[in-house]
């Protein structure tokens, strides 16, 4: 049982060696400005992870994507907490607090990472509403309203965008 | 429902980057348990996503391995050890302090019992064990004769039916001796052949049955002189005049070597 136990840890560390960099990623991705910030929530996530092993589900996929999924969470989370909105507090006036967030994405061509850099690719208009959706979480009736597009082509560019996505990453 | 266009449409990528809607998920999922297709682009696209992460991969400061793994190694740590040694303290000052033979006894008769338990439940898996390849044997058995007793049934109905006729099969000039038995069902134009006497050939050679249709020879099998008696099932036959044997090489030939016929039986039909 104790052995057990031991095998578990380290199948738990080799996990983390395995999967840290590609998380840690993803999170920078999201917590873009802040890096004490973004280790706290992959270590956090890791806890997570350990605790909710048992939940996790193989036939709804795999491994890793459970595991993304759980970072983008955390981090989305991280992002639209209270401690963090009033840190950002004097960049953004609260009214105008959407429009800001577009106008940062599309400026905010600088270093990017990981997924990001497959953004670059997209159009303009396409590449807005993923990063909306995927990287600060905004649901798909939210960035209808923010963007004052229709449902239906924030649904449809999303979905396409998504599609070029697969194509780059073959 | 077109599930090609619907692996298309973009649901996938949808689903497991987690921008799908609770009502998408769901459909996602059951359509999953329907369609193999599905799951299998769904992993193909996984198996991309996590490779380009893993490419892109930013290495974290060391010490939240550090900070992740000493939870974890609480949260794994037994429970037992820390509620459980301050009682095996007490139990030991209890066998020290009173050190009578009736502990001694009791722990005795535990480690006995608890021995013959092992011993019982080894001994009863065993047994199990060996019931049930005993059982399994038995099966195997059971279908085998099953299907041999089904193959004679049928022969046997074959033979016996009112349509089938009797052709004697008797030994030409070349081989006096050979005889031979067909039963030819003219309804289901099955050929059965019982091996009465034929010799023994060399093992490149064997024997083949003809039938003969309008005066031309038409192959019907070949078989052994070690079939004797067996009942052989040939190719079906219609229309036949006569049956005869020849000896041609293994596996037969395409046309008949007529000086080697070995026994020839006319059918009734044409007498």
């Amino acid at each position: 049982m104790l052995a057990l136990k031991e095998r578990n840890n380290q199948a738990f560390g080799f996990l983390y060696d395995h999967y840290s960099g590609a998380l840690y990623s993803i999170i920078k991705q999201i917590i873009v400005d802040n890096n004490e910030l973004a280790s706290d929530v992959l270590q956090e996530v890791f806890i997570n992870i350990w605790r909710k092993i048992e939940t996790y589900d193989q036939t709804k996929g795999r491994l890793f994507t459970w595991m993304l999924n759980i970072a983008r969470n955390a981090s989305i989370d991280t992002l639209r907490s209270k401690s963090y909105q009033n840190s950002q507090k004097n960049q953004e006036l609260p009214d105008n607090v959407y429009k800001g967030v577009a106008n940062q994405i599309i400026q905010q061509n600088v270093d990017n990472i990981g997924l990001k850099k497959v953004l670059e690719t997209l159009k303009p208009e396409h590449r807005v509403l993923v990063e909306m959706a995927y990287f600060k979480g905004f649901t798909h009736e939210e960035i209808a309203e923010i963007m004052s597009i229709p449902l239906g082509t924030v649904k449809t560019r999303i979905r396409n965008a998504l599609l070029q996505l697969r194509q780059f990453l073959k | 429902m077109n599930i090609k266009e619907y692996i298309e449409s973009g649901i996938i990528e949808s689903y497991v980057m987690g921008l799908a809607s609770e009502s998408e998920r769901a459909e996602f999922e059951r359509l999953c348990t329907q369609y193999p297709e599905l799951v299998a682009a769904r992993r193909k696209f996984e198996d991309r996503l996590e490779a380009y992460a893993s490419e892109n991969a930013v290495p974290p400061p060391p010490e939240v391995k550090v900070k992740v793994l000493e939870v974890v190694g609480k949260e794994s740590r037994p429970v037992i050890p820390s509620t459980n040694p301050p009682k095996i303290i007490n139990m030991e000052n209890q066998t020290q302090s009173h050190s009578s033979g009736t502990m001694k006894f009791l722990a005795a008769a535990a480690v006995v019992l608890l021995i013959s338990m092992v011993y019982l439940y080894f001994q009863t898996k065993q047994e199990n064990k060996d019931l049930s390849s005993a059982n399994d044997r038995l099966r195997e058995k059971v279908t085998e004769t099953d299907s041999i007793l089904k193959k004679i049934v049928g022969e046997q109905r074959a033979i016996n039916d009112s349509n089938t006729l009797v052709v004697n099969m008797v030994g030409t000039k070349v081989a006096p001796k050979s005889s031979a038995n067909v039963y030819w069902d003219s309804a289901s134009s099955k050929v059965y052949l019982v091996v009465k006497n034929m010799p023994q050939l060399p093992s490149d050679q064997q024997y083949q049955l003809w039938a003969l249709i309008d005066g031309k020879p038409a192959d019907l099998g070949v078989f052994d002189a070690t079939d004797q008696k067996v009942i052989l099932q040939m190719k079906n036959s219609r229309k036949a005049q006569a049956f005869a044997i020849t000896i041609e090489k293994k596996g037969g030939s395409p046309s008949p070597t007529l000086d080697k016929m070995q026994s020839l039986g006319k059918t009734m039909l044409t007498q």
